[in-house]
């Protein structure tokens, strides 16, 4: 047979350990190139950007609610008094370190946290697995990925202690306004708005390298008779999504660069003609660059990166959800073509970001309608996921706890966009608190909920133990409140007007004449009493976080061993192997015989019938084994 | 794959006229730039060397990748990728140039004299 | 464990990893140059300025297009021959393909060199004026003396591009200011024989120990002050000479003292130390003031409404906050001429100021920017009077530049030039419907006189042709003369070229033929900067093949042939974007 029947054979004998040489401690845990040590790693590092950009978000979050009161002690005592008497004054939070804060939440949150988490650490722990290989195509260049990641965030973060502390316009680093910010500073490489861009090159190839190595994975290494369509459905989107990295990101890379060039050579790529500030004066530059080009070079990014950030949380979902209501994956064929023309239609829906930048109308309705499209296959996913679950015996076990609520809340999430669809309502909505909980319920409850679902379904896989039920239900319940508490009344305020980017809670709308500060002045401060609100959930959120750390941590030891290989009864490949799986994954070889989700097979006794058991003899066969792909 | 070795001695002959055929295009580029005998358009740079020079080097390009890289007999995965890449720089490339495109405030820039500088709006 | 399909294809697919990693890879460089030719369009279509056509010297560039071209070739020659397993032939293509890697770096490197000595200012009329700029030196007063073409050189002469201020007094900001700048004061303020000193006493009074409160905090004085400080003042006499520390980081640094960037160091640390003190006291006065406030209005939930009850005097603060300079002065007993690159400074009527906030007071010399200029443009200025309804003609008769006799004269003879263009086209190619001319001279043609233009009008001088000789035109110096640009040492040129000291306040904007100086550089050195790196990493990937395969040749041949065609395939990309690079920067 082909090429891989051979090499599987040859090397999945129980034997196989034996005839390599033991790894030290670095090249095992540290610099190593096996996928699961990566997977990791990569999700380790992301949960700790992401816990670091949450309380980033608590900051801002005190400067909203009390933003005439100093900064409380249990928010502030690890700083050192030399950087609070540098970026707080009186210890209030200022506008400056509300944007440096701002800026690096959504800059951490996205790049740093839930890309490599669920990318990254998913797609490199559990799509080798599924699909049968041993490892990643490239195993050094996936190193190579995780180290440039690391460094990236290093310098980022790192930022925060430099003299002109890290970025401070706004995740996007819209120019001319990030062109001005940190100009001041003669070393530009000790400037935190140019450590932003350095980092974001480091990213940006790391998540290139990983884009190039998990394609020609999946293309190439999958395991004999795993055609396209038995291919489980994170499989695919872990496809799609690579292929959204891989085409998305260079032009921001490019859009990088030349803001780097801005910064360094003094070029003015995106600073306009007489442009003027109060602090540096009139513009010294050639001028007549154009802030327009960064923002049409970002969003060619930042929109396919919305659904790089969702996809695999989609992933997570869809696998949990068959597993746990023993039932097939409903309309799996759709999702697949839903999830590839979703990929597709989100490379050109890009300036529905930037309608308030005076486009033209044809360019204006062209977006308009493709992100209007874009909705049907998003549609399409959310509502097979749903129908899944008609008719199923589900089995409330945390994974399907967290599986189960992604739903709703990411389609409220979904549900919120499509006014935002539309140039006229984006208008009025587009600079408001509207926007920022429309992309938080997709990101946060979402996207989150989607990825504990994933850590709480793979970890069995990862280390042989359950994590704690009672600690995963005090996990779950509180962070399913209060992420709604927190949520829910962005969207009040934000059709109220209330502006995005006010550090001190919309103090302006509480003259004595609010609609001075905007027509919707007397609105807005109806709706101001919901900051404190909000701002205890967020607190009240980072709180029902502990259960999660001391679970994830303890369980590793303390957790109730898994009965066997296979735990959740599963029928995908990573649960046909050992636990943890060991250096090359498989110990047989592997052949799989059927698509990824037959649960409850009337004609196969027992309720579900995994990808890799052998069919008996009287059975019929599934559908040919070996059929060409290209 | 048409690797194998009579196929790539015969082949050799192909690559050596390509090379030839992309210098003297490259010299043909050259000479319509800046010869004034082979002037297209009218008097100096303008609109038709530029879509000229643009043609030839999208020749030249289209060469070295049927010939040099194999396009011409490649599997489809490779024609998927690498067109998808082309079809999406294109699309950055285009929608983001008519940005400023308005029907009635300036003219349909698709049949106007190009692209319009919002600064200058056209009368009518 | 080995990877499955690292060199045989896998039977489905059709490809081996490696291939399909390439391709995926170029795709994503498709975006990556999309995304920069992108960027090329947008800038160029929407310029508001005359975008510089067909700037920069074809020649380099040719040569560059064929050897990479040749390098493709052999490229795909060195592969073949690996796939017939001719190891010496191998060798032989990939040397060469190396080798031409080499030479388009180099003529690279050549073509960057010429931009970067090279010189353009922009004046307030938006005349542009491109050329070398002059030596010159300072004289005993520290005074600019530009040096003109021909003339010696003397030692430690620098490009007339500088600004001279006659400083007086300089106020540095201890957490901003920036040492090389500082340093590069003092080592020119010691060529004058001067020193900066310190202006008037600075005293930095750091805090009690435990300034919380709640603490027993000592309160300081003002009795208690002026003891301190002729404590601090007493210590210094006693030996101490530059800075005394006195209790807890407190320091007085007396009128007089010198500047050095020790000094500036440890002022630094005082006043950093004195802030954080400053911070926390004040925040704990604002903690304990809305523990007051709260206590008081215990129904009132509303911040904003409880913040203004928020009161903190300056008696809840007394004695226990530190008090610190931010900046110090320092002066010069009389004014010193201190001169800086155009670039850092930013000079204003009496005050001026260093990028790092350091302030120098002091009227600004006179400090004209010395030029050799081998090319004049004013299409900006036509440009910019066709916007506001002007005759352009008209415009540039006013011109400042136009006072130049040496420019005067060649703008007559470009005039008489250009008619005479005008006529020949006229003549050659005839008239419309309407009754003009159906070509006519380029705004290039009319608005820019480049350096060509100047050798021809100087040869024509020279051989006492008329202006508007058809002659002169093949008079312009060819390909070869001056590969990457004009050339300021070739003595014929020099006599071409003119001399003009353009003054400070017509300087508008200046900067070498760097990104800086517009987008089309800008974008130039951005496109070529990567893709010369895609060169430079292509040609390292491939000398690997060529020097430490040799083994793998012997133990897998087909392997390192598959090496070969994706490091080929790459190469050959790299060729790609060439392709269209070639036309877009040099021809268009």
């Amino acid at each position: 047979m082909s090429a891989a029947a051979e090499v599987h054979a040859s090397d999945g004998h129980d034997d196989h350990g034996g005839d390599h040489h033991e790894l030290g401690f670095w090249q095992k845990y540290i610099f190593s190139t096996d996928h699961k040590t990566i997977g990791i790693q990569y999700g380790i590092t992301a949960l700790l950007f992401l816990a670091f950009g949450f309380y980033l978000m608590m900051v801002m979050r005190w400067s909203i609610a009390y933003p005439h009161e100093p900064l409380p002690g249990w928010m502030s005592w690890f700083l050192s008094d030399e950087w609070k008497s540098r970026w707080l004054q009186d210890g209030k939070v200022t506008g400056e370190t509300y944007n440096m804060f701002g800026a690096m939440h959504g800059t951490i949150m996205v790049f740093l946290g839930i890309v490599p988490l669920g990318f990254a650490a998913f797609g490199n722990f559990v799509t080798p697995l599924q699909i049968g290989a041993i490892d990643m195509a490239f195993p050094k260049l996936n190193m190579v990925s995780y180290w440039l990641y690391f460094l990236g965030g290093l310098v980022m973060c790192g930022s925060f202690f430099v003299e002109s502390g890290a970025a401070k316009s706004g995740w996007t680093n819209y120019s001319p306004l990030a062109g001005f910010a940190d100009s001041q500073i003669v070393n530009q490489l000790l400037a935190g708005q140019t450590q932003w861009l350095l980092g974001m090159v480091f990213l940006i190839s790391s998540s290139l390298l990983g884009a190039v190595n998990f394609l020609t994975t999946i293309i190439n290494l999958r395991a004999r008779g795993l055609t396209w369509m038995r291919l489980p459905f994170f499989v695919w989107a872990m496809l799609v999504t690579g292929f959204l990295l891989l085409l998305a990101f260079p032009p921001l890379e490019v859009a990088a660069i030349m803001q780097l060039m801005d910064r360094t050579t003094g070029s003015s790529f995106f600073m306009p003609s007489g442009l003027y500030s109060k602090t540096a004066g009139l513009l010294e530059a050639s001028g007549s660059g154009s802030p327009l080009l960064y923002q049409h070079l970002f969003w060619f990014l930042g929109h396919p990166e919305v659904y790089v950030l969702l996809l695999p949380a989609i992933a997570c979902v869809a696998e949990i959800i068959p597993t746990n209501t023993r039932k097939p994956l409903w309309g799996y064929k759709s999702m697949v073509y839903g999830v590839i023309v979703l990929g597709f239609l989100s490379f050109i829906v890009w300036a529905h970001h930037m309608y308030l930048t005076g486009m033209g109308p044809v360019v204006s309705n062209f977006f308009q309608t493709t992100t209007v499209l874009i909705s049907i296959p998003s549609v399409i996913l959310l509502t097979s996921m749903l129908i899944s679950l008609w008719g199923g015996s589900i089995r409330f076990n945390l994974p399907m706890l967290w599986a189960a609520a992604f739903i709703p809340m990411f389609g409220i999430g979904g549900l919120t966009g499509l006014p935002l669809a539309f140039n006229l309502v984006d208008l009025h909505l587009h600079d408001t608190y509207y926007v920022i909980g429309h992309f938080h319920y997709v990101v946060a409850p979402g996207v989150l909920f989607g990825l504990f679902a994933g850590i709480y379904h793979w970890y069995p896989k990862i280390t042989g133990r359950h994590m704690n039920t009672f600690l995963g239900h005090l996990h779950f319940w509180p962070s399913l409140i209060f992420m709604n508490l927190l949520f829910f009344p962005m969207l009040v305020q934000g059709m109220a007007g209330f502006h995005r980017r006010w550090y001190n809670g919309g103090d302006a709308y509480l003259m004595e004449k609010a609609e001075g500060a905007n027509i919707f002045g007397n609105t807005v401060a109806e709706w101001l009493w919901l900051n404190p609100v909000m701002s205890w959930a967020a607190w009240l959120l980072a709180a029902s976080q502990i259960p999660f750390f001391i679970n994830f941590w303890s369980s590793i030891w303390f957790g109730k061993k898994i009965k066997n290989d296979n735990p959740w009864d599963a029928t995908t490949l990573e649960w046909a192997t050992p636990t943890p799986p060991p250096h090359g994954n498989f110990t047989f070889d592997v052949n799989v015989y059927r698509g990824p989700y037959e649960y409850s097979r009337e004609d196969h006794e027992g309720d579900f019938y995994p990808q890799w058991e052998e069919p008996k003899r009287d059975e019929p066969a599934d559908e040919p084994a070996e059929k060409p792909v290209s | 794959m048409a690797d194998s070795v009579e196929e790539i001695k015969k082949a050799q002959k192909l690559y050596i006229l390509i090379g030839a055929v992309l210098f003297t295009f490259t010299v043909v580029t050259v000479a319509v730039a800046t010869q004034p005998w082979l002037d297209f358009g009218g008097h100096g740079f303008d609109m038709a060397d530029m879509t000229i020079g643009l043609l030839i080097a999208s020749v030249k390009a289209t060469l070295v990748g049927a010939i040099f890289m194999h396009l011409n007999h490649e599997k489809k995965l490779i024609y998927y990728v690498f067109g998808l890449g082309i079809i999406l720089a294109l699309a950055l490339m285009g929608l983001t140039g008519f940005h400023y495109i308005d029907p009635l405030e300036y003219g349909n820039a698709l049949e106007g004299t190009g692209f319009f500088n919002p600064a200058n709006p056209v009368d009518d | 464990m080995e990877i499955p399909y690292t060199f045989t294809a896998r039977k489905d697919t059709g490809l081996f990893n490696s291939k399909i990693g390439i391709w995926l890879f170029l795709a994503s460089e498709v975006m990556l140059f999309g995304g920069l030719f992108s960027g090329y369009v947008f800038l160029r279509v929407y310029a508001d300025y005359p975008w510089p056509e067909r700037a920069l010297p074809v020649l380099p560039g040719l040569i560059n297009t064929f050897v990479l071209i040749g390098s493709s070739v052999t490229v795909v020659f060195a592969w073949a021959s690996l796939k017939m397993r001719q190891w010496r032939r191998f060798q032989f293509f990939m040397g060469i393909t190396i080798a031409c890697a080499v030479v388009f770096m180099i003529l690279k490197g050549m073509e960057y060199n010429a931009k970067w000595h090279h010189q353009a200012v922009r004046m307030d009329d938006f005349t542009i004026l491109e050329g070398h700029t002059h030596k010159a030196t300072l004289d005993e007063h520290g005074h600019l003396h530009g040096i003109h073409h021909g003339d010696e050189v003397p030692g430690g002469a620098f490009p007339q591009n500088v600004v001279v201020v006659e400083t007086e007094e300089i106020n540095l900001t201890l957490v901003r200011a920036h040492d090389p700048y500082v340093e590069d004061i003092l080592e020119k303020a010691m060529a004058r024989g001067a020193t900066p000193v310190l202006k008037d006493d600075a005293f930095f009074y750091g805090a009690p120990k435990d300034m919380r409160f709640g603490a027993t905090a000592k309160d300081i004085e003002p009795a208690e002050r002026a003891e301190g400080e002729e404590k601090l003042r007493k210590a210094h006499s006693s030996g101490n000479h530059t800075a005394v520390k006195f209790g807890k980081k407190s320091l007085f640094i007396p009128k007089g003292t010198p500047l050095t960037t020790k000094l500036l160091d440890q002022a630094e640390e005082v006043f950093l130390d004195a802030r954080s003190n400053n911070g926390r006291v004040r925040t704990d006065a604002l903690r304990r003031e809305w523990k007051r406030v709260r206590s008081e209005f215990p129904d009132e939930k509303r911040d904003y409404k409880l913040a203004k009850e928020i009161k903190i005097t300056p008696e809840l603060l007394t004695g226990r906050v530190a008090e610190a300079p931010s900046a110090l002065t320092f002066a010069f007993k009389e004014p010193v001429a201190l001169h800086f690159k155009r670039s850092v400074i930013r000079e204003g009527d009496g005050t001026s100021r260093l990028k790092d906030d350091t302030i120098l007071k002091g009227k600004v010399a006179s400090s004209p920017l010395g030029l050799s200029v081998d090319a004049v443009d004013l299409r900006w200025v036509a440009q910019r009077a066709e916007e506001q309804g002007k005759d352009p003609d008209a415009v540039i008769a006013k011109l400042w530049i136009m006072e130049n006799p040496g420019f005067k004269e060649i703008w007559e003879r470009h005039s008489a030039q250009l008619a005479s263009l005008e006529e020949h086209l006229t003549e050659k190619y005839g008239l419309d419907e309407h009754g003009n001319p159906k070509r006519v001279p380029t705004e290039n043609d009319r608005y820019r006189i480049d350096w060509q233009d100047l050798v021809a009008f100087h040869r024509a001088h020279e051989k006492h042709l008329d202006a508007d000789s058809p002659e002169v035109e093949d008079l312009r110096p060819g390909m070869m003369e001056g590969i990457t640009g004009p050339d300021h040492k070739n003595p014929e040129f020099q006599h071409a070229f003119f001399s003009i000291e353009v003054p400070n306040e017509k300087v508008a904007f200046e900067s070498l033929f760097t990104p800086k100086w517009n987008h089309y550089y800008a974008i130039y050195f951005t496109i070529t900067g990567l893709h010369g790196l895609h060169v430079v990493g292509g040609a390292l990937v491939l000398s690997y093949f060529l020097f430490f395969s040799k083994g793998l040749y012997r133990s897998n041949p087909e392997w390192l042939a598959n090496r070969v065609e994706i490091g080929g395939l790459f190469w050959h990309f790299v060729d790609l974007v060439w392709i269209f690079l070639f036309p877009i920067l040099y021809l268009m």
